[in-house]
């Protein structure tokens, strides 16, 4: 594997050097918030971040994206397929809980039957830069309790771990190693190896905060009806705020905005938390109400697709925990199932 | 590779009123592109989304039978944005359709049995579809007895009434048709299906049974056919839930593990009662 040393106040103009000849997202601070966007002469990247408000899956799958277009003729309507224009992009600088979202969503986007091809082109074309966390970010991050690590090549073609005084540049995939021509030509030595092994030790004994996640899978086989479902939502507003937040959330809906001459088809994020969501034209909702909803969300992580993809939907990264207005805690949830 | 969310242009060339309430019709679809007739290649029991520019898209059952070439059928009752949308539509009309989608009818463990289709108003659209895939002169003889019992609230709500007819003068067909209550011109039976199912008593030797109904018909039907001795194993039926995407990605039609869109809608009972009841 390719490794190479950078110095640390390289990598905002390695970044913007890519950035002329590719589309770049990186996190950029905006006001009081760090975003992943594009970055331009006019959004500067910002890597002494802790991690980003928005979870970078809106690069494979935004919050809203066309699937067709449409025209109206004197017979009907006539679609035309919207074209896939996903150019070659870099995604520099995601945390690594985040990259391991992406290797969740593969699963389901990228199934051996249905192909999501919306969402594999842009994934396909991108290349994943990981900036390791060398400290966790946050004392809500748990990425150790559901495979993850703050120091991990899971769902990276790059990965950056700042080692001290350099970062130190491990081209995982030939994908990254296509992009090795930005980094410089130092070599990375022993030292450096044996220093990032360390720090990704030491990071890893960081992560304090831990949900029993692989346990409670067998108690939520056994459980989907217990009196607990009904302690979790009495303070939910239903806002969904935290699927939108999450990193591996993949609900959507599909709509038509439709003007007289012509219009789209979208698909837009959806969340498990509306009450729309399963309603039936009928009247008939199979969720009724929050409870149904929060169960549907817990077990979708935490059992649905474990059994259907052998992969807990939940990278540990917090957001949910911190966004939430009512303070419902995942972690708490998941710790008082494990208790039942 | 055939993107899934695009649908497959057609063009409405019929439009059959089935009911005198005029909610349910049936629209014959004619692929604008003959060669994606061959794409659509589909199953007695699978679905696909009728795709109407500005409106949406909405899941329904495929009402014809692979064995009628040239169109594919769809029975829809108007009832919200895309179907009463669809109700306005007039023959020449283009439109879309996606799919196949769905697992099926479960063509091959059928083969070999005694079937008994049981069917209640509106829901009767992918039985009919197995129907016509079974008589077949091609398919028939896989198949042993055939029996179906089909039932509406009245005569008016009957859907497929030429069918029913045909089918009556069919001697490789046992066809049994009732209305709840019938009306002065009505000659055939009245009651409800599940004592007709009683009365007709299918036997379940090497029999399945497949059904088909509102939730009412089938509680009222499912323990006349346990007390006949048919297993879960061999009683099947089919779920509908909300959907959107229709291929397991947009994530609201979930029983449990399982999405009725693409691991559904046809499950037997047995396989039913290992999942969670929320549908």
């Amino acid at each position: 594997m390719e490794k190479r040393l950078i110095k640390k106040d390289a990598l905002v103009g390695i970044a913007k050097k890519m950035a002329e000849e590719l589309t770049v997202w990186a996190p950029v601070k905006k006001e009081d918030n760090v975003l992943f966007t594009p970055l331009t002469k006019d959004a500067e990247p910002f890597f002494a971040y802790l991690n980003s408000k928005n979870a970078p899956k809106q690069v494979f799958f935004p919050h809203t994206e066309t699937l067709m277009k449409y025209t109206r003729t004197p017979k009907g309507m006539v679609f035309s397929a919207e074209e896939n224009k996903a150019g070659k992009t870099v995604l520099f600088g995601v945390r690594p809980c985040d990259a391991h979202s992406f290797v969740l969503l593969d699963m389901l986007f990228d199934q051996e039957k249905y192909k999501d091809q919306y969402y594999i082109t842009k994934r396909n074309n991108t290349t994943v830069i990981t900036l390791a966390c060398a400290e966790p970010p946050y004392a809500t991050c748990f990425c150790t309790s559901v495979d993850g690590e703050p120091v991990s090549a899971d769902g990276a073609d790059i990965v950056l771990t700042d080692i001290g005084s350099e970062y130190l540049a491990e081209f995982i995939t030939p994908k990254g190693e296509k992009l090795a021509k930005y980094f410089g030509e130092t070599k990375a030595d022993a030292v450096a190896e044996t220093k990032k092994k360390e720090i990704a030790e030491k990071a890893k004994k960081a992560i304090k905060s831990k949900i029993p996640a692989h346990e409670v899978k067998p108690i939520l086989d056994n459980n989907f009806e217990h009196p607990f479902w009904a302690t979790i939502h009495g303070k939910c507003l239903a806002c969904g705020t935290c699927t939108y937040m999450c990193p591996t959330c993949h609900c959507f809906d599909i709509s038509d905005e439709a003007k007289a001459s012509d219009g789209v088809r979208i698909r837009s994020w959806d969340s498990c938390m509306f009450p729309l969501f399963t309603k039936e034209t009928s009247g008939h909702n199979p969720r009724i109400s929050q409870k149904e909803r929060w169960r549907q969300r817990v077990m979708h992580k935490f059992k649905y697709y474990v059994d259907n993809f052998n992969a807990i939907a939940c990278v540990g990264c917090g957001r949910c925990v911190m966004s939430c207005p009512v303070n419902i805690d995942i972690r708490k949830i998941i710790e008082d199932i494990s208790k039942l | 590779m055939q993107n899934p969310y695009i649908p497959y242009p057609v063009e409405v060339t019929k439009i059959i009123t089935e009911v005198d309430t005029k909610d349910i019709k049936t629209f014959r679809l004619k692929f604008v592109n003959p060669e994606d007739e061959e794409k659509f290649k589909y199953i007695p029991g699978q679905f696909g989304e009728l795709s109407i520019y500005g409106k949406g898209e909405s899941p329904i059952g495929i009402a014809s039978s692979p064995t009628q070439r040239g169109y594919i059928e769809f029975t829809v009752q108007k009832a919200g944005v895309v179907t009463s949308a669809l109700h306005e539509m007039e023959e020449g009309t283009l439109m879309g359709v996606r799919g196949p989608m769905g697992n099926s009818w479960p063509i091959k463990f059928l083969e070999g049995k005694n079937i008994v289709i049981v069917g209640g108003g509106f829901a009767f659209t992918t039985l009919r579809s197995l129907i016509n895939y079974m008589i077949h002169e091609n398919n028939r003889k896989r198949f042993g007895k055939i029996t179906v019992i089909y039932g509406a609230r009245n005569p008016g709500l009957l859907i497929y009434k030429d069918e029913l007819i045909e089918w009556q003068k069919r001697d490789d067909l046992n066809i049994n048709v009732t209305v709840d209550k019938g009306d002065a011109t009505w000659k055939g039976r009245e009651g409800f299906v599940p004592t007709v199912c009683k009365e007709v008593a299918p036997s379940a030797e090497n029999a399945v049974t497949v059904i088909c109904g509102p939730p009412i018909m089938i509680r009222f039907t499912l323990p006349v056919f346990f007390d006949l001795g048919f297993k879960k194993e061999n009683i099947i039926t089919s779920l509908e839930m909300r959907m959107k995407c229709g291929i397991g990605k947009c994530g609201r039609c979930n029983v449990g593990s399982k999405y009725v869109c693409k691991d559904g809608p046809v499950f037997s009972l047995a396989e039913l009662d290992k999942l969670t009841k929320e549908y």
